[in-house]
């Protein structure tokens, strides 16, 4: 299709330089016109990078050795996937067995050496999924696999030639929003991201109307097809994602499971950090300020594009309770700071600059993982449904509530 | 909320307004003095903050550039709770950006605060062989219903610094300092100084 990522076929031994791209570092630039004025403070000099993702960064030089210790880490993790390949054979975590368990199967039964394997995965997304092996994986683990092989072969060329042409108030936005999709990415931004990013989230508009397009998918989307380099892969991932991994109706019209989300994560942070909680109460910090572009985005207008793609990792395996597992690891790293914060826009400050600056994964998923613990996805499917009937009184209240719409809780 | 310092004040400023009206773009011009074709959409909202000189004071914006997808309006009273002034935007060549706009103005005038002080901001006002909403239109609308209203083009920059410190002048004056006739049609802009930015996204 198209190469976004500069890597290596996934069958052969991990090479030297493979697993990520360093197009560019090489060329690592002095911003000299900062330097120009000696007369002035100098601001600290800033490097001109792409990251794994091809992403254009301009960051410290800090920061720029933190990118470069992240690369070698994915190579050296490569390495790791690659020696699980070996032993266990080409594709091992194919098999459904291995990850029935995200899909609610009970464990006892599973047989042993299935429930190693399981376990194994687990432990080895939870470390990172090799760039290059992330489409074989998630189509896996995520459930996208089996959704695609219940529909027919050439269900997405049917859906794409069938709304050819057509224009509806969805396809409208969309195409208001092609250019506005990470507009400085190299590929997105080119004539052929642009329009492949443009047939699957019309498809999608069409496959699932009552969602139709909500902001955000876009950011969501492109991602996706960073990721996933195929169309047509990128597009069933979208549909699991919306369909199945992410809690129910988080796109639909008013957002109401959005609405949903945010309660519970409050409930989340005044249990996991109740004394955090309270400060940011009686500063009258609405913590959903922050985390509505969070758990709409997936965190990929916040986060690095490497740090985003580890979460979703964790994403497609184990589901959506990692989001909220990642905002509180957020808001427990910069604790201390946030509490002596004694306004809004200083919350906010601090908050932009611990997730745009969050260059190392595994800083934030090691604190995400052994300081917040992780959390059952029943006891958040449960907090939702205690949560819903406020949120449905409030947006009655507000006469936001349409009587077309669906607010029968599901099983999620 | 607008809060009063010895010579120094904050306010809370909300923009609302359609989707691509514009307010990402009149917010980061007036912030960084940029401009981008492509702007990125707003998901949720974004946070930036500027003060301006106005005399002896100062005032301290801190915007919430929001979303503008008809699905984010049910989020839209988390970022309008409490503010100072607001900043309704509409995309002069978008005949339902305008429509949008009206509905915006009913809204904070059932919930909002009656001491907010609203603008009425036609954007894109550069794109004027697109036009779809006359100016005459924009104006008697924004009379009828106590609003201020001006043309601006976050392109050009036309009027923006102007729109922002018409508001700073209008806000609730609990300071001397600010009785002492500063007024916009002297036509300066060069004393709209931006002391201090910051922008998240
Ligand atoms: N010609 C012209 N284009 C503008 C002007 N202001 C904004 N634009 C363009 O219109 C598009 C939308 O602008 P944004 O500032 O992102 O609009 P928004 O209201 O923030 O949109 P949402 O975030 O989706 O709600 C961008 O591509 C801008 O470049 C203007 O004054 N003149
Ligand atoms: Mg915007």
């Amino acid at each position: 299709m198209y190469s976004a990522l500069n890597t290596e076929p996934p069958v052969e031994p991990p090479p030297t330089t493979a697993w990520g791209v360093e197009r560019g570092e090489m060329q690592d630039r002095i911003d000299t016109k900062r330097n120009v004025r000696s007369s002035r403070p100098r601001k600290p000099t800033k490097v001109k990078m792409q990251d794994v993702y091809s992403f254009n960064l301009e960051v410290s030089r800090e920061e720029a050795s933190i990118i470069h210790q992240v690369k070698e880490r994915v190579k050296e993790q490569g390495r790791v996937w690659w020696a699980m390949e070996a032993k266990n054979g080409a594709g091992w975590y194919l098999q459904p067995e291995i990850f029935a368990q995200a899909e609610g199967y009970f464990v006892s039964s599973l047989s042993l050496v299935t429930m190693t394997s399981t376990l194994q995965l687990k432990k080895l997304i939870r470390s990172g999924i090799p760039p290059l092996l992330r489409p074989r994986v998630w189509s896996a683990v995520s459930g996208a696999n089996k959704r695609r092989s219940s529909a027919p072969e050439s269900y997405y060329s049917d859906l794409l030639a069938a709304v050819e042409g057509r224009e509806t108030p969805a396809t409208r936005q969309i195409d208001h929003d092609l250019g506005r999709t990470f507009p400085t990415h190299p590929w997105i931004d080119s004539a052929d991201g642009r329009a492949a990013l443009r047939r699957i989230l019309v498809a999608y508009s069409f496959r699932d109307s009552r969602v139709g397009y909500c902001q955000g998918m876009n950011f969501v989307a492109a991602m996706l097809l960073l990721v996933m380099k195929k169309e047509e892969d990128a597009f069933w991932m979208l549909a699991v994602l919306v369909e199945n991994v992410l809690f129910d109706d988080c796109y639909s019209e008013n957002l109401y499971g959005c609405h949903v989300e945010q309660r519970v994560f409050k409930d989340l942070l005044r249990k996991k950090l109740p004394r955090l909680a309270v400060r940011l109460e009686e500063i009258e910090f609405d913590v959903s300020l922050v985390t509505t572009e969070w758990f709409l985005c997936l965190f990929a207008k916040s986060l690095p594009s490497e740090t985003t793609m580890r979460v979703w990792d964790v994403l497609f395996n184990e589901g959506a309770s990692i989001l909220f597992i990642v905002a509180l690891a957020i808001f427990k790293m910069r604790e201390e700071e946030l509490f002596a914060a004694k306004h809004v826009g200083e919350v906010m400050k601090i908050l932009h600059d611990a997730t745009h600056g969050a260059y190392d994964p595994d800083e934030l998923l090691k604190v995400a993982f052994e300081k917040v613990g992780v959390m059952s996805l029943q006891s958040i499917v449960k907090q939702r449904k205690k949560e819903q009937p406020a949120v449905i009184a409030e947006l009655e209240r507000r006469g936001q509530l349409n009587p077309s719409d669906s607010v029968q809780s599901s099983s999620r | 909320m607008a809060t009063t310092g010895a010579n120094h004040m904050q306010a809370k400023l909300v923009l609302l307004g359609d989707m691509g009206a514009g307010k990402s773009s009149l917010a980061l011009r007036f912030v960084k003095g940029q401009f981008f074709d492509y702007q990125e959409s707003t998901i949720g909202a974004a946070f930036l903050t500027q003060t301006l000189a106005v005399n002896e004071t100062t005032v301290k914006f801190e915007i919430w550039d929001t979303a503008g997808q008809e699905r984010y309006h049910s989020l839209a009273p988390m970022y309008y709770r409490g503010a100072a002034a607001a900043i309704i935007v509409y995309d002069i060549t978008n005949s339902d950006s305008f429509g949008r706009a009206k509905k915006w103005v009913q809204e904070l005038q059932r919930q909002g605060n009656p001491n907010l002080v609203m603008a009425l901001a036609g954007n894109k006002a550069d794109l004027s062989s697109k036009r779809k909403i006359e100016a005459e239109e924009g104006q008697s609308y924004a009379e009828e219903n106590g609003l201020f209203f001006m043309e601006t083009s976050a392109k050009t920059s036309q009027n923006v610094n102007e729109l922002f410190y018409e508001i700073a002048r209008k806000l609730p004056k609990a300071q001397p300092a600010q009785a002492s006739g500063m007024s916009l049609t002297d036509g300066s802009t060069s004393r709209l100084g931006p002391a201090k930015s910051t922008c998240c996204a």
